[in-house]
Order: C-alpha cells, then structure tokens, then sequence
C-alpha cells in the first residue's frame, strides 16, 4: 500500500540505494566464495539472487544476516554500517528453506518471539501476533505446533514470524525448494503480493529461474561467486550479459559461428545477422526456440530486412505437453523450434525440409571466450 | 528357509540360549519370595519374610538411601557440567575439540578396577575416602563420559537454522540457549538423566574402593553381603533393583515417545 | 550450506570473550577429568615404580623392583597366564552361545526382533552383583543344576567356587556385549547373498562356513576384543564366585590393595592389565587389517 511506486519490467525505478554491499568477500582457507561482491539494493525492492546450487549466493544472504561474517568488504543499510553488527542487532527478518520454526512452541508462540526479544507489552504482541497470522491466514492454527502443519503451512508460519517484527530487510532463502509445484506457485503469488502491500525491501534466493522472473524487480545472476549480471527479468531475458545468463535463464539455442568483417556470422552455409556487433572470429549464437518461426513451404522469399532466414531439415518432434519441439539440423548444428501445441500440426516426418526465420534483434552473440 | 530342520534346530538352540542369558535376572523373583531360611532352589516354601528382614535391615537402609541421595546428586551435577561443556564442544567448536571430547570420554576405556584403585590411591591422600564428596566425584569421573557422549549426539543432531532463525529475530547468545537450544535438548536431555542415574546406582567395583563402614551404597553392601552370607535377602534387594530400573527405562520410554515426537 | 558449518556469527569469532566463554564453558569437566582421571593414572603408573614397605608403608623411590619381582614369582607368572587363558576361554565360549541368537536376531525383524533385543540388553541394566547371586543359586552344590545332573543319573561336578563356575557366569554376563557387537558386524551380511548361496547349490552348512562366516568375521573380532578385555578385568564374578579359590588379575589386585595394602604392587598389576589391553587391541586391529587387506 505505502511503496508503489516500484515499476515492474524495466521501467527505470527511482530512490536510493538501501541495502549496499561493497567489495564483499568470503574465503575459506583459500577458497574464495565470494570474491568482490558490489550490490545495490533499493528501498521496497524485491531482488532475487539466482544462481545454481555452489554460486556463492546462499552465502551472500548469510552475510546479509550477519550469519556469516565475510572475510573482508561493507554492509550497510540504510546508511548504517552493519558490517561488524551480530545477527541479533541487525533487526532482518530471515525465512529458512528449512522453515527453522521452534519445534517445541505453537505457532503463535513463534510469531511472539520476535516481538518478546523485543520487550513490547503483551497486549501488544497478542494483537501483532494476531495481525500477522491473519496476513498469512493462519490465524485458526495459532494454538498449533508446527509438526501438525503442512509445508505449506509452515512455510507462511515461517513468513509471520520474520514480518511481525517489522524488519529493515526481508531474507528468503529458498523458500519454495520444499513445496510441491502447485502450492509453489500460490505462494509466489501471496509472497509478492504481501511484499507489495508492506512495501518491505526483499532478497529472495532461489535457483528456480521462474521464480525469480515471475516475482521479483529485479535479478542478480551469479556464478562462481561472482554476478554474471544485474537486472529486470526483462533485461536478463531479452538481452542476457553472458552465454551462461542466456542458457540458465530460459531455453535457448546455442551454436558456434564465425563473426566475418562486415558483421555477418556464418552458420554452416547460412548467413546470420545480428543486432549487435562482435569482433570478428569465432562466436556463440543463442536464439530462443519460441522466437524462431518455421517456413514449411521453404519456397516463400523472406519477411523483410529485420528477418534472418536458414535452411534447415527436421530430424526429430518431441511433445512436451503445452509446446511441441521441433529439432531441426542445420549443417551439423541442432536448433530447436517450440510451437504450442493448439498451432502445431504434428503432420511432419523426419527428413522434411524448411526454412527457419527469426528477428535479427532475437540473435545473441557471444565471442567465443565468453 | 522356514521348513529347513536347520531352522527348526536353530530355533530350539536360540531358545535354550535366551533361558541361559535370563536365567540368573529370573531367578531372583521366586527366590525373593522363598519362606526357607538359607539360599536354595526351589524354596520348600513361600512367604514375603525377606522382604520383611529387608525392611529391618538398617544397613541396607541406609545404604539404600545413601545411593538414591548419591546417585541424584551425581546426575544432577553430571547434567549440569555436561551440558555446558557439550555446547563449548558441538557449538562452539573451540580448537582441539575433538581431541578433548576424546580425552573426556576416556574414562570409559579404562577398566574399573583399575580407575578404582587409582582414585583409591589419590583420595586417600586427600581425605575423600568415604566421604560423600569422594563418592560423588568418583562417580562423575565415570557418569560424566555418558552424559558428555549422549548430549554432544544430541546437540548435533539439532537443526542449527533454529538458533539463527532466533537469532534473526533478536535474540541474544544465552536467550537462544535458553529459550530454543535446551528445549530442542530435551529428549538427549532425558537419555542423559536415566544413563547417569542407572550408572551411578548401580557402579560397585569403583565405589568399593572409595566406601568404608562410615559410608556405603547398596550395590557394595551387597557385595559385601554375597560375599558373606547368601541368603534369600539379596534377592528381595534384587527385585528392588530390578523393578526401579525398569521403573527408570518406563520413564524414559515415555518422555521420549512424547519428545519424540515433540522434535519430530 | 555445507559450508555454514564453518562459521560463527558476527560478533562471536573474533572476540577473545569467545575463547574465554569456551574455556569456562569447559573448566567444571576439565577439573573433575583432571582430579578423577588423569592425576590418578599418573599416580598410578608412577605408584608401580615406587618402593613397598611392610605394613603397608610406600618409600617414595625409583624403583623397577616391583616389575621384576612379578616377572620372576612363580606364583604371579601362573596368576598372569591363568587370567589370560581363562579370559581367552570365557570368550570362546561367549562367542559360541552368542553367535546363534546374533543370527537369529538378525534374521528377525519388526516387533519381534525390538523385543527379543530388548531382552538381550535387559541384563546389561541389572547389576553384576544380582546376576552373579543369581547364578550362585543356579549352581550351587545342592541347586538346581546339580539335581538336574543327578536326576538324569550322573555325579553332579562341583560348579562353585571354582573355575568352572567363574567361567559359566562370566560366560552369561558378557553375552549381551557380545552379541551386540556381532549384531553391528552382520549389518553387511544381505540375505541375498545366502540366498544366492543356497540357490547355487550349497547346502545349509556350506553356506554357513563359506559365506556367512567369512562375512561377520569383523563383528567376531570386535566381540571377541570386548569381551576378552571384560572378563580379564571383571571382579564382582570372580570374586564372589571363586571363592577365594580362584586367582585372577582383577581380584588380586583388589586384595594387594585392601587386604595387603601393598598399593605398589597393585599399581604394577594394574599396569600389566593395561598392557594386556593394548596387547589385545593390537591383535584386533591386525587382525582387521588382514580379513580388509
């Protein structure tokens, strides 16, 4: 309600940094996890770190709540210092992937902890803990322990008790991973939507690409503890920094050429083109399967300028339920074209020529050290 | 496998061994009721007179009560010096650790004869022979391990998430412990009591050495009686015994079903 | 993560209070160690250099005098020997009456299997002092082994305070031990691997001695290692069974020490029981090494 300003996709969003991390850096031993971490997080803000499991981006969070200490850099929110604050003073609400609810409390005794390490009145914690439980739903299970929930449950039990006490910062680490596909996406919906109404800036670890282009402002990609890139799900998506950005946010398609002087790159016998510029030798080409559009007729002349055309032959179909896979080889080069299943005649042999055609602007190129 | 006259050999074999593992514990009830003035088997006849002598008996009494009182204050201390030192083990983990859990368990792999004699040896020199506080401390030397071992499991065994997710809610070092760590405890907690306390009160060759008419506990006086005399009266004790061990394991069966499922 | 287990929170690694909390958190353990367990086995071992007087009286000295005089008395070289063999035999024939219930058990599943483990740990939560009493009932001149053996026609042999006795309870004492370490060992005999045995053709026997027996040898070792090192420091049994009749490591050691007050010569006893512990430790880890190698 307070903070809507926040813009979704893309749109350019205003305020100052909240959350800054700055050179941060973890070792163990000699093993660098994290190495020169820069990070600005904006007030209300919802930012996703994603990353597969070993990227360094659990451990990022960790040092947010002051779990781990790291070995060397700047944390401050809001202005404040809180490099060398322990956890306890550093007033972040933190939801485990585990949950972590005492096992031995009901659920309304959780919720209370916070706010009794607080020394509030207890009228006051009755009423915020009723408050909280109602935001999550939850408030016929208050009297329950949390071995008698379901994950689900638990899971938003786990969400009141890091709220109520109304910190700085919210921490998600990975709170979905336990829940089964359909409750995943319900709570994804209430997880963005109370975050909304409280305006509450959020860091959401999760290594589910669509968790993060579904939910969150923006996303931080790392690898190897390092960020690959910082942006919208629409930025990351459409115009990812790096090959690894481009294959482990959403399906692409990934084939070596050569970059040639005037900026054309050869495929095979084919000539692409692509919006940006690379030096010549050899690349990485990424297209989106669902970008690619598939020419049966293979007779028809192109659709324009902004069109790259090639010629392919189909080799095999894969039905995926909502979308067929069409494979196709393109001089020894594998490309593989999505339609949904409503457009797609599944009519098509093994063998069949076509010609494949996609928006010069859907191209990404990569040099081929990338 | 089951038809095979192996198996049908085997089985009377397994039960002809049982009754020789349990034959000495079983025992000890029909002869406890025997109405017959020296030890035989069977009793030429029933009574509860041995429970009566028992009853009589301001040895045994005595030495009764001076093991419950010994064996209560040995636990509670155990608990109380355990714990601290399992956290500082687990929690902590300061260097050394495992090197120091090693070195506070090795009471265990010293036979008690031995121990025995050598706290014999220290005490008498420092007057604890005897004395209550001699006991105690001999008793710790050998409860302390048990309790160190089953704790240290326990606390590691915890999902540490809770003490950070109590942590993130503000919760200072000794809040936590208090609050989230040594309730999550409780069922290691409760192992620990029962595994003292049963140690303690049943401990005899160390405590043999370290008691003297002045001070003793039931398990030496009877030794002491055995040794002398075998009368029906030590089975009377014996059943004693026995029904508050299993007394003791009950107890435990119980918290634990429900803190078991308490901590899932 | 794997790789929170390495960390402390901010605030408390860097702190020198850390340290001083550890060490305060472990002081009370640490002095109940120290006065209880190590000074004493110090003490221990430096008692067996020390010189005895008559009448009980210690000269404080350095002194080997104690060790050789027990090497060459006849009478302690047959004490050593006898404690050996007869702790050798207690745990051939624990071993022989542990191994089929260990079999059994572990063939045996669900609530079946809980109780009769149970069962097999029950005695273990009973004083050696009643189970001991128990079997002076058991074998007693007039009892009802004896009137067993007589009924069926035989002279009853005399079962108390001698060895044989000694041997018959310590034998029942230590089966629990025994078989739980025999349980833990066949955790890697797979009944399909006996079936697979049986249904190659090997009768029951063979598959016994061809299969099975070669694959719980690790638990017979670990078994024969605890109970070996139990009987030859086990007192109450021997001590209430033999009869004074009886001469093994432990009850000497008990007499040099309360009844001689010979506390030098207890020590040095004490000491030989220590290296025969790691004497028997050493075999089993050879032994180990050989059936892995």
């Amino acid at each position: 309600m307070m903070h809507q300003t926040i813009k979704r996709d893309g749109v350019e969003t205003v305020g100052d940094p909240y959350l800054c991390l700055e050179g941060v850096n973890k070792k163990y031993g000699l093993v660098e996890v994290i190495s020169n971490l820069n990070l600005e997080v904006r007030k209300g803000e919802l930012i996703a770190l994603l990353g597969p499991s070993g990227c360094g981006k659990t451990t990022t969070l960790r040092m947010i709540a002051g779990l781990i200490a790291p070995t060397a850099g700047r944390i401050a929110v809001g202005g404040r210092d809180v490099t060398h604050i322990a956890p306890h003073g550093r007033d972040m609400g933190l939801v485990f992937q585990s949950y972590a609810l005492f096992p031995h409390m009901t659920v309304a005794k959780n919720v209370a902890f916070g706010l009794e390490m607080r020394d509030l009145s207890r009228a006051e914690i009755a009423q915020k803990v009723a408050k909280a439980l109602a935001m999550v739903q939850l408030e016929h299970l208050a009297g329950r322990k949390p071995r008698e929930l379901s994950g689900g449950q638990q899971q938003r039990v786990a969400l009141a008790r890091a709220l109520v006490i109304e910190p700085s910062i919210l921490l998600l680490d990975e709170p979905l991973s336990n829940l089964d596909a359909k409750l995943r996406d319900e709570m994804r919906a209430q997880i963005r939507d109370i975050q909304q109404q409280l305006g509450i800036t959020t860091v959401f670890v999760t290594h589910d690409q669509v968790e993060a282009l579904s939910m969150c402002d923006r996303i931080v990609v790392m690898k190897g503890g390092l960020i690959e890139q910082v942006g919208t799900p629409h930025e990351i998506y459409e115009r990812p920094a790096t090959p690894f950005v481009a294959s482990f946010v959403g399906r692409t398609n990934r084939v070596k050429g050569k970059c040639m002087v005037d900026g054309g790159i050869q495929i095979g016998s084919s000539i692409i083109r692509a919006a940006s510029v690379e030096t010549p030798g050899d690349v990485t080409v990424m297209v989106r399967p669902h970008r690619i559009l598939i020419d049966w007729d293979a007779t028809s002349t192109g659709q324009g300028e902004t069109a790259n055309r090639i010629a392919a032959s189909l080799s095999r179909i894969t039905f995926v339920g909502d979308v067929i896979q069409f494979h196709f080889d393109v001089d020894g080069c594998e490309f593989i074209v999505e339609e949904s299943t409503k457009k797609a005649q599944a009519t098509h042999r093994p063998g069949e020529k076509a010609m494949l055609s996609w928006n010069v602007g859907d191209t990404l190129v990569f040099g081929a050290d990338q | 496998m089951e038809e095979t006259p192996t198996s049908w050999f085997m089985r009377v074999t397994v039960t002809v061994l049982f009754l020789f593992l349990l034959a000495p514990v079983l025992l000890v009830f029909p002869i406890s009721f025997s109405g017959d003035q020296v030890l035989a088997f069977p009793p030429s006849s029933w009574s509860l007179r041995w429970y009566d002598s028992l009853l009589e008996n301001k040895v045994m009494m005595s030495a009764f009560l001076t093991s419950l009182g010994l064996a209560t204050v040995v636990t509670i201390l155990s608990l109380i010096i355990a714990i601290p030192a399992s956290y500082a083990i687990v929690r902590l983990k300061v260097t050394g650790s495992e090197f120091l859990f090693n070195l506070f368990t090795a009471p265990l792999l010293l036979p008690t004869i031995v121990l025995g004699l050598a706290i014999l040896i220290i005490f008498a020199s420092i007057g604890f022979l005897a004395t209550f506080t001699g006991l105690v401390i001999g008793h710790l030397v050998i409860t302390l391990p048990y309790a160190l071992r089953v704790l240290s499991v326990s606390l590691g065994n915890l999902n540490l998430a809770c003490e950070e997710a109590a942590s993130s809610l503000g919760a200072k070092p000794l809040v936590i412990f208090r609050r989230v760590t040594l309730p999550m405890m409780a069922p290691g907690i409760v192992a620990a009591t029962a595994l003292c306390f049963l140690v303690s009160f049943d401990e005899v060759v160390i405590t043999l050495f370290l008691t003297g008419p002045r001070m003793t506990t039931l398990p030496v006086e009877l030794f002491h009686h055995v040794e002398s005399q075998a009368d029906p009266l030590v089975a009377s004790v014996s059943v004693l015994l026995i029904l508050m061990t299993l007394g003791v394991v009950m107890i435990v069966d119980r918290t634990m079903g429900l803190t078991k499922a308490f901590v899932k | 993560m794997t790789t929170a287990t390495f960390d402390l929170p901010v605030g408390s690694q860097k702190s020198t209070s850390a340290a001083g909390i550890a060490i305060a958190l472990l002081l009370p353990i640490a002095l109940v160690n120290a006065i209880g367990f190590i000074l004493p086995v110090l003490n221990l071992a430096r008692m067996s250099f020390n010189e005895a007087l008559p009448g009980g009286g210690i000269a404080d000295a350095f002194t080997v005098a104690n060790w050789t005089g027990l090497l060459q008395d006849g009478f302690y070289i047959e004490l050593i020997t006898n404690s050996i063999v007869v702790s050798l035999g207690i745990t051939l024939a624990t071993l022989l009456v542990s191994y089929p219930i260990a079999l059994y058990l572990h063939r045996a599943s669900g609530a079946w299997r809980t109780f009769l483990t149970v069962l097999v740990i029950s005695p273990l939560l009973t004083s050696a002092v009643v189970r001991t009493y128990g079997w002076i009932a058991l074998l007693a001149d007039q009892g009802p082994v004896a009137n067993a053996i007589a009924a069926m026609g035989f002279q009853p042999p005399r079962m108390m305070f001698n060895t044989t006795g000694v041997v018959i309870g310590l034998t029942e004492i230590l089966m629990p031990y025994m078989i739980l370490s025999l349980m833990a060992g066949f955790g890697r005999l797979d009944p399909k691997v006996e079936e697979a045995a049986r249904t190659l053709g090997a009768t029951p026997f063979r598959t016994f001695r061809r299969v099975i027996l070669p694959l719980t040898v690790p638990g017979i070792a670990l078994g024969c290692l605890l109970c070996f090192v139990l009987a030859i420091s086990s007192f109450i049994t021997p001590k209430l069974m033999g009869g004074g009749r009886v001469f093994l490591l432990a009850t000497e050691i008990y007499d040099q020490a309360i009844v001689t007050l010979n506390w030098p010569l207890a020590a040095t006893l004490s000491m030989l029981v220590l290296i025969i512990f790691g004497a028997a430790l050493a075999v089993y880890s050879r032994i180990l090494r050989m059936i892995e190698g």
